[in-house]
């Protein structure tokens, strides 16, 4: 078997998270220094299912200000929260299992039957968010659309995610390489990355150590980097769409009509 | 750049509300505010848009800005009419008309002035009770000039003479601009014309202070409070206001101010109701192909976009076509938020290409229900030597219902008084 760093990556994502939970203290505190409004709270008694799903999931507005923005956005959006859903399943399943209070739903996931679902969820909704992503960085740099601002920290946000991704189906080709299985063929991107098994060698091991490691230690850093970049939004957009969009329905302001036919310029 | 450690960061931030906080954090600085912002158009810094003002009002309230920094959004802030197209267009939604202003007041309180003229005109406003600097006493003659004059079929009578049913608010500019009083005159006209039993404040009638809010003077809310109890004192139930700027007051910015049995209306959606149940009937033939200007009070902020069209359409030989950008996407003149006190060069440029979209569409007017756009737009108009004339509404359904309350007859006769 190879090896894998578990109690270094575990201190390292436990500090992460110390550390995203700190940093959200932080921002919750410059937060209440403002005026007390009730605002937010009614978001969660009084905002309808329909606004949530509609403005909040799918993201309606941006659909009519662009379609392949929406396109892009609604691929890094469901792409990311799958992953991150996918991600804390497999984490709190692991731990459970560490105290035996798992109901066998850990082997179910990672050994048995379930583990096609775990492939297929994961490789596809990979395919999304690096179509996503792939998406975003061509919206920079191929077609220049002219309201991006060049953002060092938004480029590197987008690459960032693309290379989460990338490493995510290398690490997973190399796996199917070094541990062919049955289920292999449900990871059907993941299939594309494998190296051709003529070149097996022991070598492939410690390569698929490192790039576990790059993946997974990359991957518990974006908590660090989550409250000092444009990712904030994906906490704080979702609260501040749905509280605005149930006022404008309220003021019966929200349905407006076709975008683009106003729209002063491409 | 040193950060200027003399700007209270905690004190800026306490004028925002929790909410306006988590705003700030929340944009995705996608750039759709600077797409559609019509100050963006004529000075494309950005400083200008709302995601510059977004971030630079974020690390304001964190740590404070450089001196060059602080410059530059303070004059991006001001350098906005707080039109709210903006909020109309951001994905996230950000209400950030709302905030713009809060940020002014919370500033202020902090404080970082306004610039000059804003100050100029807002002290202007404490003083007199009027952005005009004029006597009270002076603020109800238009109707009794008109009366003399023979542009009315009765004399308004002031409230405290008779407790009416609607309380017709003339607002400052049609009180003391003598270049607008044609339409307190022709509100007044046409709501005799319904057959409306109304009343004015006369010297009594307050300025409804919402330039103090727009400007982020911290005395708004006071301000409203007063007016707020003399209505209630005076038993006021339907208030009418021919000034957009001043329905967006006395109707949004009052919220939880005014009781909320005093009814709030704009002049053209009561008459729009009165011709819809018959107590108007634009009868006159007015053969004019136009397009209509929705302010932003009284559209984007309030909602009121159908009234107006309804209401020209319903005059018989009017022909309505749109401007490009109509609706919650209609141009800015750049007279809202104080923008021409403190830029009017700006404000010079927002409404010549305001009225470039208008001649685009081949019409030979253009019509708005604000005299402070009316104002905005001629200036435009001189701007780019345009043949096109700006009617307010209450012109062009005066021309169809009695023409002889028509603009040209009121500025005859009330010159003729002042002689």
């Amino acid at each position: 078997m190879y090896s894998k760093p578990w109690v270094l990556f575990w201190f390292f994502a436990a500090c992460c998270f110390l550390y995203l939970a700190y940093s959200l203290y932080h921002r919750w505190k410059g937060w209440s220094r403002g005026m007390k409004t009730g605002a937010f709270a009614k978001v969660l008694r009084t905002v309808p299912l329909k606004i949530w799903v509609s403005e909040v999931f799918l993201q309606r507005q941006l659909f009519s200000l662009s379609f392949p923005r929406w396109m892009i956005h609604q691929c890094i959006f469901w792409g990311f929260l799958a992953l991150t859903l996918l991600t804390m399943v497999s984490v709190t399943l692991l731990l459970l299992n560490l105290i035996t209070l798992d109901a066998g739903l850990h082997e179910f996931f990672s050994q048995g039957a379930g583990r096609r679902l775990i492939k297929i969820w994961g490789d596809f909704f990979g395919f999304v968010l690096s179509a996503g992503c792939a998406g975003a960085l061509a919206r920079r740099f191929v077609f220049w659309s002219p309201q991006i601002a060049h953002d060092k920290t938004d480029i590197f946000l987008s690459a960032y995610l693309l290379f989460m991704t990338l490493s995510g189906f290398m690490l997973e080709g190399l796996r199917m390489a070094v541990f062919p299985s049955d289920l292999d063929r449900y990871a059907f991107i993941g299939r594309l990355f494998m190296p051709s098994r003529a070149g097996i060698s022991s070598g492939l091991e410690a390569w698929h150590t490192w790039i576990w490691i790059v993946h997974a230690f990359s991957g518990a850093a974006i908590l660090i980097y989550l409250p000092h970049s444009k990712l904030l939004h994906s906490l704080l957009a979702p609260l501040v769409i749905a509280l605005n969009a149930a006022e404008e329905q309220g003021r019966k302001d929200m349905y407006w009509p076709k975008t683009k036919q106003y729209r002063p310029t491409k | 750049m040193a950060k200027d450690k003399a700007v209270p960061t905690d004190k800026i931030a306490a004028g925002l509300t929790w909410r306006q906080l988590v705003e700030i954090e929340a944009c995705a600085r996608c750039g759709e505010c600077l797409v559609w912002c019509p100050t963006y158009e004529q000075d494309p810094r950005e400083s200008i848009c709302s995601r510059g003002k977004l971030g630079s009002l974020k690390r304001i309230v964190k740590s404070g800005l450089g001196e060059e920094e602080q410059k530059e959004f303070l004059e991006g802030l001001y350098e906005c009419s707080a039109c709210g197209q903006c909020h109309i267009v951001c994905p996230v939604r950000i209400n950030t008309h709302e905030l713009w202003e809060q940020a002014r007041q919370s500033l202020v309180k902090a404080g970082i002035p306004q610039p000059e003229q804003q100050i100029k005109h807002l002290a202007a406003i404490r003083e007199f009770n009027n952005s005009f600097a004029k006597p009270q006493a002076e603020r109800g003659l238009w109707a009794e000039k008109a009366w003399r004059a023979g542009l009315l079929k009765e004399p308004v009578r002031l409230w405290k003479e008779h407790t009416a049913s609607v309380l017709y608010f003339a607002g400052c500019t049609a009180s003391f601009d003598p270049a607008m009083q044609a339409v307190a005159v022709q509100s007044a006209r046409l709501l005799q014309e319904a057959g409306i039993d109304f009343s004015i404040l006369g010297p009594d009638e307050p300025c409804c202070a919402s330039k103090l809010r727009r400007m982020g003077d911290p005395g708004f809310a006071d301000e409203a409070r007063k007016r707020a109890d003399l209505f209630r004192e005076q038993g006021i139930r339907t208030i009418v206001v021919s000034c957009a700027g001043c329905f967006k007051g006395l109707h949004s910015d009052y919220t939880g101010i005014l009781p909320v049995s005093v009814e709030v209306l704009h002049l053209t959606a009561y008459l729009d109701r009165l011709i819809r149940e018959g107590h108007l009937r634009p009868s006159r033939k007015i053969p004019m192909k136009v397009t209509y200007h929705d302010p932003c009070h009284l559209g984007r902020h309030n909602q009121i976009y159908s009234e107006p069209r309804s209401l020209l359409n319903a005059i018989p030989g009017i022909s309505l076509v749109e401007m490009r950008r109509h609706g919650p996407f209609s141009a800015c003149c750049g007279m809202g938020g104080g923008l021409k006190l403190a830029k009017p060069e700006i404000q010079k440029k927002m409404s010549a290409a305001r009225i470039r979209q208008a001649e685009e569409t081949g019409a030979e007017a253009i019509v708005t229900p604000c005299q402070t756009c009316q104002i905005g737009l001629t200036i435009g108009i001189e701007a780019i030597s345009s043949c096109l004339k700006v009617y307010h509404m209450n012109e062009v359904l005066v021309r169809s219902i009695c023409p002889e309350a028509g603009r040209e007859h009121i500025e005859k006769a009330f010159a003729a008084t002042e002689e």
